[in-house]
C-alpha cells in the first residue's frame, strides 16, 4: 500500500512539473506584445528629451529584463568560479553598458513596428521565443524573436535574437574570449567595462 | 586581370577543394586560422581607420541623403542579374523572373537603377547570390576567415561572391565598352567598384562605431555575430561546421 501511494504521488508530482514546465504561449506573446508597446510608445514616438528617455528606458529595461540570468549566461562558465561580489559587479555594469547602447539608437527604429507571428519552442522548459519581424524598407523583413523566461508565474526577456544573432551569445563569445585572454581575469573584465561607461 | 571561365572555374575548384571539403574542427579558437584571421582584422582595422571610414565621411560631406540613396539603388540594382541566375539555379524560377522583372524596369524607368521603380509596383526586392545557391546544393559553409579589406566571410561566401562578380554588369563592362587605353578601363572599374565599397562603409558608420566603442574584443564579437547571422541560410550539408553552441536555442543552463 505505502508503494502504491508512492506511486501516485510521483505521478502526480510529475504531472504537475511537466504542466508547470510548459509557458504559456499566449500570455508570452501578450507579455512581449506590451514590453514592445510600451517601448514605441514611449520613446520612439514621442517628444521627449534624451535624458528623460534614457530613464524611461532603464526603467522597462530594470523590469521586463531578467539580468541575473542574463548575465549568468553571458558569463558561461566563469560564472561558476565568480565570487558573489563579482557576479553583482559584473551585472551591474553589463546592465549599464546595455543601457547605454540601446539609449543612443533609439532613432533608428522610428517608424517601424513588430508583427507577431506567434511563438517556437526552447530547449529550456521554463523559457520559449516569440517570433516577431519588423518589415524593412526594402528587402525582407528583419526576423527579432524574444526569448521569454517563466519564473512561476512572473515573465521575464532573458535573450534578444536579432536575424538569428543572439544577444546573449554574441557578448558570451565576446567576454569569455577575453577573460582567457586577459591576465586578470573577471576582475579585469568588469574594470574594462566600467571604463566604456559614460 | 582578364580572367576567363576555364581560369574562375579552376579557381572556384581550388578553393572549394581546398577550404570546403575537409571536416573542420568544431572550434578554430587558437589555431592558425584564428591567428591569421586575428591579424589580418587588425590590418583591415588599420585600413579602414586610416582610409575607408575616412572616405566614408568624405563621401557623407558632400553627397546629401537623396544622392546617396541613388547610389545605394544603382549598386543594388546591378546585383539583380546574379540574383536571377542563382533564382534558377536554386530552382526558384518565379523569384529569378521577379529579378529579371526588377532589372528591366529599373535599368530604365528607374534610370540606370538610381529609383526603386519595379518595388513602387510591388516587385520587391529578393536578393540572393551563389553562396546561397552552393548551400541550397548542400555545400558546407568552412571554416570564419577575414578577408583581406572585404572582412568577415567563409570559404562558401567567399566563392559566392568571387562567382557573383562575374554577373556583374559592371565587370562586364569593363570588358566589351571601348576605352581608351587600358588605365582607362581600370579607372572605370576599380573607380566605381570602390564608389560601392564607400558607400556600403558609409551607411554603417554609426552602427560599427557603437559595436567598437562597447566591445571589449571586438573580433570575438563581430566572429559570433558573423557566424550565426550565417546559420540563418541553413544547408543540407550533413556535417555543420561551425561552432555547435552558435545555434542561439542551445540550453544555456547545462553549459560546463
Amino acid at each position: 500500500m505505502k508503494k502504491f501511494f508512492a506511486i501516485i504521488f510521483s505521478t502526480l508530482l510529475f504531472f504537475n512539473t511537466q504542466a508547470n514546465a510548459a509557458v504559456d504561449a499566449d500570455k508570452a506573446e501578450n507579455f512581449v506584445k506590451s514590453v514592445t508597446q510600451t517601448g514605441i510608445e514611449e520613446l520612439i514616438n514621442t517628444d521627449v528629451s534624451a535624458a528623460e528617455k534614457k530613464e524611461r528606458f532603464t526603467k522597462l529595461f530594470n523590469k521586463d529584463l531578467d539580468l541575473d540570468t542574463i548575465g549568468k549566461n553571458v558569463l558561461g562558465r566563469y560564472w561558476k568560479t565568480a565570487t558573489p561580489q563579482q557576479r553583482k559587479e559584473f551585472i551591474d555594469v553589463y546592465r549599464k553598458l546595455n543601457i547605454q547602447t540601446w539609449s543612443e539608437r533609439f532613432d533608428d527604429f522610428k517608424g517601424k513596428h513588430f508583427e507577431f507571428i506567434g511563438t517556437e519552442k526552447s530547449n529550456s522548459a521554463d523559457q520559449i521565443f516569440v517570433v516577431t519581424q519588423v518589415p524593412m524598407e526594402e528587402g525582407k523583413p528583419a526576423s527579432v524573436k524574444w526569448r521569454v523566461k517563466d519564473a512561476n508565474g512572473d515573465l521575464r526577456i532573458v535573450d534578444i535574437i536579432i536575424e538569428n544573432v543572439s544577444l546573449t551569445l554574441t557578448a558570451r563569445s565576446e567576454y569569455t574570449s577575453y577573460i582567457q585572454k586577459s591576465p586578470n581575469g573577471i576582475d579585469g573584465l568588469i574594470k574594462d567595462l566600467k571604463a566604456k561607461l559614460k | 586581370m582578364k580572367m576567363n571561365w576555364k581560369k574562375f572555374l579552376t579557381l572556384t575548384t581550388i578553393l572549394t577543394v581546398l577550404f570546403a571539403a575537409p571536416v573542420y574542427a568544431e572550434d578554430d579558437d587558437s589555431s592558425v586560422l584564428e591567428s591569421y584571421n586575428r591579424a589580418m582584422f587588425n590590418f583591415n582595422s588599420a585600413a579602414d581607420y586610416y582610409v575607408i571610414k575616412p572616405a566614408a565621411k568624405g563621401y557623407r560631406a558632400i553627397t546629401t541623403e537623396f544622392i546617396r540613396e541613388r547610389v545605394h539603388n544603382f549598386f543594388g540594382n546591378l546585383k539583380e542579374p546574379a540574383s536571377m541566375i542563382n533564382h534558377t539555379l536554386q530552382g526558384n524560377i518565379v523569384d529569378s523572373g521577379k529579378s529579371l522583372g526588377r532589372f528591366a524596369i529599373n535599368s530604365t524607368l528607374g534610370l540606370l537603377g538610381t529609383f526603386d521603380v519595379a518595388g513602387g509596383w510591388g516587385l520587391k526586392n529578393n536578393a540572393t547570390g551563389f553562396d546561397k545557391t552552393l548551400a541550397a546544393w548542400c555545400v558546407p559553409d568552412g571554416p570564419f576567415i577575414v578577408l583581406p579589406i572585404l572582412g568577415p566571410s567563409t570559404p562558401r561566401a567567399t566563392v559566392g561572391l568571387a562567382a557573383d562578380t562575374t554577373a556583374d554588369p559592371l565587370y562586364w563592362a569593363g570588358y566589351y565598352a571601348h576605352f581608351g587605353n587600358d588605365l582607362e578601363k581600370y579607372s572605370f572599374y576599380y573607380g566605381l567598384s570602390a564608389l560601392g565599397f564607400v558607400s556600403l562603409r558609409e551607411e554603417k558608420i554609426e552602427f560599427i562605431d557603437k559595436l567598437t566603442e562597447n566591445s571589449v574584443d571586438v573580433y570575438s564579437t563581430i566572429k559570433s555575430a558573423y557566424i550565426q547571422n550565417r546559420l540563418k541560410i541553413g544547408s543540407c550539408a550533413s556535417k555543420d561546421t561551425q561552432t555547435a553552441d552558435a545555434s542561439y536555442d542551445f540550453d544555456f543552463e547545462d553549459d560546463e
